[in-house]
């Protein structure tokens, strides 16, 4: 999250005054986005996307429509679903990483966005970690104790992955409920299918 | 602190802080599944709550395993996840009151993880803040995905398993993956239970969890 551009937010959502107090909420830290309804809201996505906040009902393509549509095509953005009706449990299974329910506090939405992002930076440095892990792995599979223990390269890489380990560690805080546990694991296999 | 040491008779294993993960390794027929049942019937035992994970096996006989070495002393501590290639989903509860919950496949991670899930409420609600977490058993979940899918999973779980204070147990079959897979699955965990068998007694060594590796002991 070191870039210099702040993190992009869509907000898909028909009512506009609602859109409007979201986008007043987020555009201090965020690049805000609105589409009125899910059609305009699926020619707004694109990989620039971060966060997508997306109402459940809408006249026209639905937001279960859009959020199928972004995970058919395997696009990198969190989506937080926004709904009237307290979801049931089993539909954590249908794909989105946060689920709020109307009316929505200022704090609340702030919160979610930043543990979205979070969980992102999450899963980037496990993608990192694991890579690193592997190399190590690979190392230590085809040298001898002696060249590894020569070898600057591999001081570095059993370094980094230390560091990695503990940055993980403190990112943990994302992931300590079942709704961040469940979409954790979900946004894992996710990035698999690649 | 979980105290391991009535099934792992080292002192590594006298106190295990909560949150830490272990993996269990061993060839095939060294008895991992059979130190898993130990230790969490051994957790039941001790008023720790007892999720158990299942690949290849009915999960069903992996709590009448840890029920039998409990003498049925707390069922509803105990449930179990099973995730067999042909298995439906469902949830059901079992006379004497532990928890089955299905999941279609050891591929599938989302409805392991809500199994999971759904049992820590369970063991919650029932009063049992402390647990253990036994899966039997990895390879199987590495042949239904790949390495890295079962690394980042085995990753995210610890780190659930670190947010509710809990033990978890894994096993893998050693002789069933080459060195570098082991290596990089092994990095995913906080200590090591190797398994060897010796002129017909099992042998145990525990590694990670202190700076030396534990002697091998008889179990």
């Amino acid at each position: 999250m070191s870039d210099a551009q702040p993190p992009v937010v869509l907000i898909v959502e028909d009512e506009p005054d609602v859109a409007d107090t979201y986008r007043l909420w987020l555009a201090d830290d965020y690049d805000v986005r609105v589409a009125e309804n899910g059609d305009e809201g699926l020619e707004e996505l694109n990989s620039d996307v971060d966060v997508v906040l997306l109402d459940r009902m809408m006249p026209g393509l639905s937001g279960d429509e859009v959020l199928a549509h972004i995970r058919d095509e395997e696009l990198d953005c969190r989506v937080a679903m926004v709904t009237a009706v307290e979801p049931d449990f089993d539909i954590l299974e249908m794909g989105f990483d946060a689920y709020l329910s109307k009316p929505i506090k200022s704090d609340q939405l702030e919160d979610t966005v930043t543990n979205l992002l979070e969980r992102s930076e999450y899963d980037s440095l496990l993608q990192e970690y694991y890579s690193l892990v592997e190399k190590q792995a690979t190392l230590e599979a085809t040298k001898s104790r002696a060249e590894l223990a020569e070898s600057e390269e591999y001081e570095k890489l059993t370094s980094r992955i230390g560091d990695l380990r503990g940055e993980l560690s403190e990112t943990l805080g994302g992931i300590e409920d079942d709704e961040d546990f469940i979409a954790t694991i979900r946004g894992l296999s996710n990035q698999d299918e690649n | 602190m979980y105290d391991l040491s009535n099934v792992v008779d080292v002192d590594a294993m006298s106190s295990v802080a909560p949150g830490s993960s272990l993996l269990v390794t061993g060839a095939a027929m060294t008895g991992k599944d059979a130190l898993l049942t130990d230790l969490l019937a051994d957790g039941v035992a001790s008023s720790n709550g007892a999720v158990a994970v299942t690949t290849g096996g009915r999960a069903e006989d992996l709590v009448a395993d840890i029920e039998d070495r409990t003498g049925g002393l707390d069922s509803a501590a105990i449930c179990g996840i099973d995730c067999r290639a042909d298995s439906n989903r469902e949830e059901l509860e079992l006379d004497g009151g532990a928890y089955v919950h299905r999941v279609a496949s050891p591929s599938d991670m989302t409805g392991i993880g809500i199994g999971i899930t759904n049992c820590f409420e369970r063991l919650h609600d029932a009063g049992l803040d402390s647990g253990r977490l036994g899966l039997t058993n990895l390879s199987t979940m590495v042949t239904y995905t790949d390495r890295q899918t079962v690394f980042k999973f085995c990753h995210v779980l610890s780190s659930r398993l670190d947010s509710a204070g809990f033990l978890g147990v894994f096993t893998i079959d050693s002789s069933a993956h080459d060195k570098q897979t082991l290596q990089v699955l092994k990095q995913a965990f906080d200590g090591l239970v190797e398994l060897r068998e010796n002129d017909g007694t099992r042998e145990a060594r525990v590694r990670g969890l202190q700076p030396e590796p534990s002697p091998w002991v008889e179990l």
